[in-house]
């Protein structure tokens, strides 16, 4: 990690004013109207920098006393780089991140409601402490807003809540998970509350079928494939193309323990029903895929060579390439088909949170421009704000060709886990 | 009344008064039990809310997998610690100190760390793959499935057969058996009829806990890919599937059962409970000979199988990620270390307070009641740590609005204190899991204390508590404190409990680790992992230092 990125942003909790003069005359603009409006915390100024126009949704609870009601949110509008808040630190400098676009539409950091209070935030999974590293970047732009945070798998969390809610009061105000289908099944227990339309509006509605949660960063099913083995073009565009190809007999590798592979099967199941899916793992069965503990295993084996290709999430093999640069992997789409799933992570506020507007206000925060630039130029996932582009060779989101489908539908694990039981994949 | 009589009665009274069951320590003990226990009410719980009712075998394949590893891992850590044990107490053995500890060691490495560091090393494309290539050799048997999981559960765990088998050997009396050879006993019948019936229930009190082990572990048949109860345990989980993952986890705790009655039988023999007080006084130590190189090369060959190759691993991985891209943004305090220490402290005292009650009226007052209670304690011992988790998130919430409820009809703000994510119930959990390891300790040493030191106390005018304070306590405390150390290093080893119930921001080495190596930044994993080994195997010297 950049060291002075990381005193640049430590400055910017104990004297703001001294960073954005240090910043100098590009940032005249955000000096002169924007920046004391969202950050300086003079409370009720509207973020009136450019657009000027409030949004006109209602508010979600109604709460009227603060001054950081959500009536106060502008609606999303174009940015030039300049006039967001010094995006040069919050843009990771991999050698994969390569050109960035000039514009971004969406809502600055700036332009967002102040953060003040406490709040404690469940974080399932999280791309390597990339998450929490986000998190406490919200912290360190507020003197009086605090962040806890409790690392651990999204599915412990999702069942944590779950008893929590059961037995009383869950202590989490916001919970964030890896996979749409542990706020989903968090969501349908009825331990949620619902979002206001200004955190959810600028995420396609396939990331946020219900307000109960709002995806954050998407990441996409894949077949990574050894380029010794294989050329991009030789990789069938369907899964279903798998089992009756000679080219892949023993020669192929999945995790089906693994949560993100089950989220796989359980597209294939709602989109090609029970028996087409039940018939599909028999006949990968018969072709000799090999099982692995996890997907990032079954990236690792490709890169290796003891497979030819395997089934994981694009994210596992961006990480064997990190710590690999000239691995013989690249990466293959699917096309429409459950193969060509983007599952994504996703963000609620829990049930009778004692700060629920802060709740959903930090939660909007990570749909800002900013932590959209940070968090899809430093981990490898899919910035789901679609002004911000993914980094590396990838396609972007809207070149990607996922099926028609209800994310949270991938909650409906058990009915999965069943059908591997029963054709012996588990 | 002869004078004898006279001189005899208040030692018959004593004993008859000593052998009838004390209320007070009954309850206690039975408290102890009984709040070790509580957990298993939430399981109960969630397999009544099942659909279609509560059903017991509904994964008949994967019970009997457990079953097997069981049985497999408790044979080879017998097979392997009995001898060991024997070689590094009564024989001449060159280096025997540094054989003792090196043996034990194991103990002190998670096997899910050990089963990572198997799998780089041995699995396809490993290390070991990689040298091997070269020479000609295209493959390696496979690290994955029964075998592997049962060797590394074996590696780490026969440690605790080594340790309770030499605690038996140095305190056994040789005298014994010399008795039995002037009397004309053949050499092999002594050690039939004299020395195995010493030994056996040392032997099970260490099979006991390797068994216990074998079928609650879950992180390496997870990593090695074996379909045991605890994996189909964390799946259910994964795929919110609690109402079964609470069904399978009562198949596990009746496996618990079983083995925990199997394990009375062999190991609670009378014969055996009268150990020597002394060690053996003449020298009987057994010469080698010839094989001293063979028995030079096993020790040799167990402790690189167990140390060199994971130590190995973790260098490899600290070297590579000290060079490679700093792929994890979670750098690494020492007060994870200061942290895991503090807990683990904790847990020890806590455990070794809980035990003492517990082992001492099992040992001294045998009855149906004193076993049951015993047993009981060593259930948790089998409980997944994400079982006892939930178990404790639910009844930790619950408390909390129980207390809300109660301070709101009050009308007073409340002075009970909240639990949920506290220190307190994190290390309740840890004594729910731990707790056996210290009873097995202490309950060993309170049988070894001659029962008639207290019996004299009480006849010198103490009462029961302080004879038990002034006489007996000071000659248990070796016993106490080793469990406390065991306690204390498998509570570093702890995870998937203390993920779920660490307080918010406390974080420990393991999660650490954890945080780290589900990012798959195995470099960063090094330190952690090499602080962890080194602050247990301090912990362990402590528990080799107590043996006579």
């Amino acid at each position: 990690m950049d060291p002075s990125t990381r005193d640049g942003i430590d400055d910017d909790r104990s004297g703001r004013s001294r960073v954005r003069s240090a910043v100098g005359d590009r940032r005249s603009f955000l000096q002169a109207v924007g920046a004391s409006a969202g950050l300086l915390g003079l409370a009720g100024c509207s973020g009136g920098g450019g657009g000027g126009e409030t949004t006109s949704e209602t508010s979600a609870d109604g709460d009227s006393a603060t001054s950081t009601s959500t009536s106060d949110v502008p609606a999303p509008k174009t940015y030039t780089e300049d006039e967001l808040f010094h995006m040069d630190e919050w843009r990771g400098d991999g050698p994969q991140v390569g050109e960035r676009p000039n514009e971004y539409t969406g809502l600055s950091v700036l332009d967002l409601p102040n953060l003040r209070g406490e709040i404690t935030v469940y974080l399932g999974g999280g791309e390597g402490g990339l998450y929490q590293e986000a998190m406490q970047r919200i912290q360190n732009l507020y003197r009086d807003f605090t962040v806890y945070i409790r690392p651990a798998s999204s599915s412990q969390l999702a069942n944590t809540i779950i008893e929590e809610a059961n037995a009383g009061q869950s202590p989490a105000d916001v919970f964030w998970a890896i996979d749409a289908g542990s706020v989903g099944v968090v969501a349908e227990n009825g331990a949620t509350v619902t979002l206001p339309d200004h955190v959810t509006q600028s995420v396609p509605d396939t990331y946020h079928p219900t307000d109960e949660w709002v995806g954050i960063m998407g990441r996409a099913r894949s077949i990574p494939f050894n380029t010794n083995a294989f050329d991009a073009d030789e990789i069938p565009n369907e899964v279903a193309a798998f089992p009756d190809d000679p080219r892949f007999e023993d020669e192929m590798g999945w995790a089906p323990t693994y949560g993100a592979f089950q989220a796989f099967i359980t597209a294939m199941r709602e989109l090609n029903g029970r028996e087409a899916t039940k018939q599909w793992l028999e006949a990968m069965q018969a072709h000799g895929v090999r099982k692995y503990g996890n997907e990032f295993q079954v990236a690792n084996a490709v890169a290796t060579g003891e497979l030819s290709a395997g089934f994981s999430n694009h994210y596992y093999s961006r990480l064997v390439y990190e710590e690999r640069p000239d691995a013989p992997l690249e990466l293959a789409f699917t096309q429409n088909d459950a193969g060509a799933l983007v599952n994504c992570s996703g963000a609620q506020v829990i049930k009778n949170s004692s700060n629920p507007e802060t709740a959903a206000n930090f939660i909007h925060h990570l749909l800002s421009i900013e932590l959209q630039e940070f968090l899809g130029t430093r981990g490898f996932g899919y910035p789901l704000l679609s002004s911000v582009p993914p980094i590396g060779n990838l396609p972007t989101i809207d070149q990607l060709n996922p099926p028609e489908l209800d994310l949270s539908t991938l909650a409906n694990v058990q009915p999965t886990l069943e059908l591997l039981r029963e054709v012996g994949a588990l | 009344m002869s004078a004898l009589d006279r001189l005899v009665a208040p030692f018959a009274r004593a004993r008859s008064r000593d052998s009838g069951l004390p209320t007070a320590l009954v309850l206690l003990s039975g408290a102890i039990a009984a709040a070790v226990l509580s957990p298993i009410a939430w399981i109960l719980l969630r397999v009544l809310e099942a659909e279609g009712g509560p059903s017991l075998l509904t994964h008949p394949s994967t019970f009997a997998t457990s079953i097997a590893l069981v049985a497999v891992v408790t044979g080879a850590s017998v097979v392997l610690g009995v001898p060991l044990a024997f070689l590094t107490v009564r024989t001449d053995l060159p280096f025997r100190r540094f054989w003792t500890i090196a043996v034990a060691l194991p103990l002190v490495i998670p096997s899910y760390l050990g089963a990572f560091t198997y799998i780089s090393a041995f699995g396809p494309s490993g290390y070991i793959a990689d040298l091997l290539a070269p020479l000609g050799v295209d493959s390696v048997p496979s690290v994955y499935g029964f075998g592997g999981v049962a060797l590394v559960l074996t590696l780490y765990t026969f440690p605790y057969v080594f340790i309770t088998t030499r605690a038996s050997l140095l305190s056994f009396d040789e005298s014994l058996v010399e008795a039995a050879r002037t009397l004309g006993v053949s050499r092999i019948e002594a050690f039939r009829r004299v020395t195995l019936p010493q030994l056996v229930p040392g032997i099970a009190s260490g099979a006991l806990l390797v068994a216990l082990y074998a079928l609650s572990d879950f992180g390496t048949p997870n990593l090695l890919r074996l379909e045991v109860l605890t994996q189909a345990i964390w799946v259910e989980f994964n795929g919110f599937g609690r109402e079964t993952a609470a069904m399978l986890s009562l198949q596990l705790l009746t496996i618990t059962a079983v083995i925990l009655a199997l394990q009375s039988r062999v190991g609670d023999s009378t014969q055996g409970a009268y150990v020597g007080t002394r060690a053996s006084t003449s020298d009987t130590t057994v010469a080698l000979g010839r094989w001293k190189a063979p028995a030079l090369a096993f020790c040799a060959s167990v402790v690189t199988m167990c140390l060199v190759v994971p130590l190995g691993v973790l260098f490899v991985w600290f070297r590579r990620g000290s060079s490679a891209i700093g792929r994890t943004r979670l750098v690494f305090e020492w007060s994870y270390a200061s942290n895991s220490v503090l807990v683990s402290v904790a847990a020890a005292v806590a455990c070794a307070l809980a035990a003492i009650p517990v082992a001492y009226l099992a040992a001294r007052h045998r009855s149906t009641v004193a076993e049951l209670i015993d047993r009981a304690t060593y259930i948790g011992y089998a409980m997944p740590g994400i079982v006892l988790g939930l178990a404790l998130v639910f009844f930790g919430v619950s408390y909390g609005a129980a207390v809300d409820d109660l301070s709101s009809v009050i009308g007073a703000a409340s002075y009970l204190p909240t639990l949920y994510q506290t220190l307190p119930l994190l290390i309740f959990a840890y004594v729910v899991r731990f707790l056996p390891q210290s009873v097995g300790a202490t309950r060993s040493s309170v049988m070894r204390v001659d029962r008639e030191l207290t019996e004299a106390a009480r006849l010198l005018g103490e009462s029961p508590l302080g004879a038990f304070r002034r006489v007996a306590l000071p000659l248990i405390a070796p016993g106490v404190f080793a469990g406390a150390a065991l306690v204390f290093l498998t509570t570093m080893k702890e995870l998937p409990a203390t993920l779920l119930l660490q307080p918010t921001g406390f974080d420990t080495l393991v999660t650490y680790i954890w945080a780290v190596r589900e990012s798959g930044s195995y470099g960063a994993a090094a330190i952690p992992a090499f602080v962890l080994i080194v602050v247990s195997a301090l912990s362990m010297v402590v528990i080799l230092s107590q043996e006579k």
